[in-house]
């Protein structure tokens, strides 16, 4: 009996210990690890989908709030920003849509007229070779010069019928924000 | 068994990959340069000098019945640490090695040192042993990449070294150029070794 008590006992301090560390570490690493998904995954999707700006939109991006999720917390989003002598002519801003493994994010460029200048898939975990096909710029360039008030639809590619649904509303979730809050945007 | 022998025994005589040939899966993996082997190496070599520590320390605390399991929880602990640092710090470094990362939980070098000498051994004695091991096992992996990257890619380090004309033997970045690259590397190990013992003998 004693035995089991100090096996527990044991293994339950060792864990919280443990977790108790990690929480730590997460809370210092937080911050710099946001800075290093911006600048290594999202600085290169929007440099590629914006054009002709001159400030720098990773600088001048602002964060959202869009709505809450289940338990409460604050949804937000983080808007890049083009402008040309201080005036914004077009955002770029992530939208995320469920495809065949997982969420797709996806960055797209909206101009202020409101139309898709480009997209460029940031995060995915669709199948290698049928649904990571949604990359290539065959399929991304299909969205160029499209409205973004209601649903957003192109062609998909044959035999990645999910992963292309997911780019689309993925890019559609990104419309809906900026029709939303265009005020807050431009 | 000295502290410095200790250390010692982890450059040589049990070399990680190649004279214990454990942690053969990250060792054939990710050395596809000598920069990828080496940062494999120093996250390994983290995790097993602080686990090592830890399970030397708590050895006397652990009840044998639960020692694998306690051992699995500080070794996955120093794992994610090493994860969120490399995330935070080394990004590029971080998204070449991918799922390798977390998979240093399951590395048999680091279970085995913590089952097979730190839950005997003093602290000090058991970190020096992990800084040996993990030094073994950094250097390993760094001349492995290196060798893989030369004649993968024609390139040391990430600069072109090979001459002009040269053509890279791709096959070598490919998994079976990693068994080709261990195996030769393993061949020159044993015949240095078979001519000290003649030597000595």
């Amino acid at each position: 009996m004693r035995d089991i008590v100090r096996m527990i006992v044991v293994l339950s301090l060792i864990a919280a210990a443990s977790g108790l560390a990690l929480s730590l570490i997460y809370r210092i690493t937080k911050a710099p690890i946001a800075y290093q998904t911006i600048r290594f995954v999202k600085e290169p999707a929007v440099k590629k989908v914006l054009t002709g700006y001159d400030n720098d939109p990773i600088l001048d991006r602002k964060t959202l709030v869009v709505g809450t999720d289940d338990k409460g917390a604050p949804v937000e989003i983080t808007i890049f920003p083009a402008k040309r002598q201080g005036e914004t002519f077009a955002v770029a801003l992530e939208g995320k849509g469920k495809g065949f493994g997982g969420l797709i994010g996806v960055m797209v460029g909206i101009s202020k007229e409101g139309k898709v200048l480009a997209i460029g898939i940031t995060s995915h975990s669709e199948t290698p070779g049928v649904g990571s096909r949604v990359e290539e710029a065959s399929f991304t360039d299909r969205f160029q010069g499209l409205g973004i008030e209601g649903a957003v639809t192109v062609d998909g590619i044959s035999g990645a019928t999910y992963s292309s649904t997911g780019v689309m509303s993925a890019v559609e979730q990104a419309a809906s924000y900026v029709v939303k809050y265009k005020e807050e945007i431009f | 068994m000295s502290i410095k022998e200790e250390f010692t025994k982890g450059l040589w005589k049990t070399l990680p990959p190649f004279r214990l040939v454990l942690g053969l899966c990250p060792t054939l993996a990710v050395t596809t340069t000598g920069i990828n082997g080496m940062g494999m190496g120093l996250a390994t070599t983290f995790v097993l000098i602080f686990s090592n520590l830890f399970v030397s320390l708590l050895r006397k605390l652990i009840p044998p019945q639960v020692r694998i399991a306690s051992f699995i929880v500080i070794i996955a602990s120093f794992v994610v640490i090493v994860e969120l640092i490399m995330q935070a710090y080394f990004y590029q470094l971080f998204k070449v090695l991918g799922i390798f990362i977390p998979l240093i939980v399951v590395n048999c070098i680091i279970l085995g040192r913590a089952e097979a000498f730190a839950s005997r051994n003093g602290p000090l004695a058991s970190l020096a042993d992990g800084l040996g091991i993990g030094f073994g096992f950094t250097i390993s992996l760094f001349v492995l990449g290196c060798i893989r990257e030369l004649l993968g890619s024609g390139s040391l380090l990430g600069v072109a070294v090979m001459w002009s004309g040269f053509e890279p033997f791709t096959f070598m970045l490919k998994p079976p150029g990693a068994f080709v690259a261990l195996g030769i590397l393993l061949a020159f190990m044993n015949l240095i070794s078979s001519y000290q013992e003649r030597k000595g003998g």
